[in-house]
């Protein structure tokens, strides 16, 4: 049987489960979290890391032990030439070549604005850099990330941090149909039945932060998450029963009968 | 004279309470293992800056913080008259720096709910930021926000010590090792040298070291120590007006002189040491914050332990199972400014009072 991997930019991952490192009440349960999550790619905003001396980082100095994968990301930009001058800072400064364009034009919503995006995903491609988009869930937008070079496209279930859930899994059926790089689900997501929701509709990966940071018991939650991507790829791997409107009996009365 | 009260822990939070119910009448005994205000209490900068350590959204932890904001003008008035003793109280206000154009829609966003609860911050970049702060290097803009103040956090300390004896608290200190030995139908303490302290009630208020209450009350209490260190530079108490915060750490100047510079978060366990990688770390964030440092040493550095929780809120709350039992503990970054709204809180429910505030988020047995 083939193995199910998750491959992005070249690089084999252990887990589907991309993690923010964002919003914890404090670094110990950080710790534990990430820990429980079997996480290896963890993502943080450039703008409040110190890039000079990532290793006095107030977070990335807590993650130095294990080979995670950092994922930074260019929060804040509402511009594609933002984004691209963020991004470059995180290259120099040795972190990753991996970049997680995130553009907002609205700071109530933080939706992600779409031309910029694809903006952005262009010029970073040029420019060498492994980039997976934040992006609305439009299937068409999503297929032009793919075509500009996007190592994965990161649709949003819902607005960051809203907990609402897949608002749309009709679109995210029809990108994760139409796609041939990596689906990665950022945003929105509220608890386990999300997720799995996600992962049935055939999605590789979920990256997820408030869910887990701001649960009572982060450290469960993150465990709780990592179970429901796992029940989440089984189940659609496995592929589910058809929908009946009435019961079928599971088994037959004839073999209860004592002969 | 009113219940006999039992305060467990004579750190911040500990002798608030115990000066809140002895003014309320009850008679109220403090018992500490080591020395008063000897942890995280003393160790603290003393920030009192709700809006600054809470720009995500207004939960029921950002009230609690704001309400405790605004009592402390008259609240730091009255240790001041019964303790007979000084302590810098400044309302200096506070400018949270930003070095990126990207950081601009965060400060927006946080102003744009902030404001509702009664701030006048702004966001300030340019020649206004620099005529409020000189010393400030290139930030790229800031918020300022004039409401937040800060103590001298020992100083304070020693005076709410002072005041609780002034009103006739009992404080025993180094007890060495405490054990509550029945709170079911009465509350006795036993300390290590066999002495027996019998009271109706009790307040915990043990702050890193409230995790062994789990064993006690067989409900658990996830609370642990986050090493704080910090360390302070002789300089002009003029030289920096505000308290400046970044994403990195703080910077505060006390009318003393000292210049202070915090704090690390570390896992360190109950570790109270100070390391140069901790301290060399506050020092580059403090000279590139304030390059006027860059000619300077730090001559003073410490560290404390604050009482961290699972969800990052304090118990706060009577236990469910536990009427005796009063809890206060885990207010991590905040004890100092929590002070005088926890102490409020704990003699509200001394008194079966329902407080005003919802403290639903801060139910002592929440965590099973």
């Amino acid at each position: 049987m083939k193995k199910d991997q998750l491959v992005i930019g070249g690089k084999a991952l252990s887990s589907r489960f991309f993690l923010g490192t964002g919003r914890y009440p404090n670094p110990y349960v950080q710790n534990q979290a990430i820990e429980a999550s079997g996480a290896e790619v963890l993502t943080f905003a450039i703008r409040r890391v110190n890039l000079d001396e990532p290793e006095d980082d107030s977070i990335l100095q807590h993650l130095q032990e294990r080979p995670f994968t950092f994922l930074p990301n260019t929060s804040g930009a509402s511009t594609a030439e933002e984004a691209v001058r963020i991004a470059r800072m995180a290259r120099a400064s040795g972190l990753s070549d991996w970049i997680k364009v995130e553009i907002s034009a609205n700071a109530q919503t933080l939706l992600p604005d779409p031309i910029e995006t694809l903006k952005a995903t262009e010029q970073l491609v040029q420019e060498g850099f492994t980039v997976l988009p934040y992006t609305s869930d439009d299937p068409i937008l999503c297929k032009r990330l793919e075509e500009a070079g996007a190592a994965a496209v990161m649709p949003g279930g819902a607005p960051i941090g809203t907990g609402l859930g897949i608002l749309n899994p009709y679109n995210i059926g029809l990108v994760v149909e139409s796609a041939d790089v990596p689906i990665i689900v950022d945003a929105g997501l509220g608890s386990a039945q999300d997720v799995v929701q996600a992962m049935e509709l055939g999605v590789d990966g979920i990256l997820m932060n408030t869910p887990v940071a701001r649960a009572k018991d982060p450290v469960r939650m993150a465990r709780a998450m990592k179970l429901a991507i796992e029940a989440g790829r089984e189940s659609y791997l496995a592929g589910r029963i058809d929908k009946r409107r009435y019961a079928s009996a599971s088994s037959e009365y004839e073999h209860l009968i004592v002969k | 004279m009113g219940d006999r009260i039992i305060v467990l822990g004579g750190g911040v939070i500990g002798l608030s309470c115990a000066l809140e119910l002895a003014k309320r009448g009850y008679d109220v005994t403090v018992l500490e293992i080591g020395t008063c205000g000897g942890q995280a209490s003393g160790a603290a900068a003393g920030m009192l800056a709700p809006y600054s350590e809470n720009p995500e959204y207004a939960d029921g932890f950002f009230r609690l913080c704001l309400d405790s904001l605004r009592r402390y003008p008259a609240w730091q008035e009255e240790v001041k008259q019964l303790s007979g003793m000084d302590f810098e109280y400044t309302e200096s206000g506070s400018l949270y720096a930003v070095y990126h154009e990207a950081d601009l829609s965060a400060l927006t966003a946080r102003l744009s709910w902030q404001q509702a609860f009664g701030t006048h911050a702004e966001i300030v970049e340019g020649g206004r930021l620099e005529q409020l702060e000189p010393q400030l290097g290139q930030a790229r803009a800031a918020v300022y926000c004039p409401e937040e103040s800060h103590v001298h956090a020992p100083d304070y300390v020693h005076a709410l010590e002072a005041a609780c004896r002034k009103v006739g608290v009992y404080i025993h200190e180094q007890l060495q090792e405490l054990t509550l030995t029945d709170w079911k139908n009465d509350i006795r303490v036993h300390d290590r040298a066999g002495q027996i302290y019998e009271a109706d009630r009790i307040v915990l208020c043990t702050g890193a070291w409230s995790g062994s209450w789990t064993e006690q009350f067989g409900f658990s209490v996830p609370i642990y120590p986050i090493r704080g260190q910090i360390c302070a530079y002789p300089v002009e108490p003029s030289m920096l007006r505000h308290i400046v915060f970044t994403s990195q750490g703080y910077m505060v100047g006390k009318a003393n002189g000292m210049l202070v510079c915090g704090a690390s978060e570390d896992i360190a366990g109950f570790a109270t040491s100070v390391t140069d990688r901790g301290i060399d770390r506050l020092e580059k964030l403090s000279k590139k914050v304030l390059p006027f440092l860059n000619r300077m040493q730090p001559t003073l550095r410490w560290a404390g332990l604050r009482p961290a929780t699972q969800d990052g809120y304090p118990l706060l709350g009577v236990g469910s199972e536990q009427p005796r039992v009063i809890f206060a503990c885990g207010h991590y970054r905040n004890g100092i400014l929590l002070s005088p709204v926890t102490a409020a809180v704990v003699a509200d429910l001394a008194d079966g009072h329902v407080p005003e505030l919802a403290l639903g988020a801060f139910q002592p047995d929440r965590f099973g």
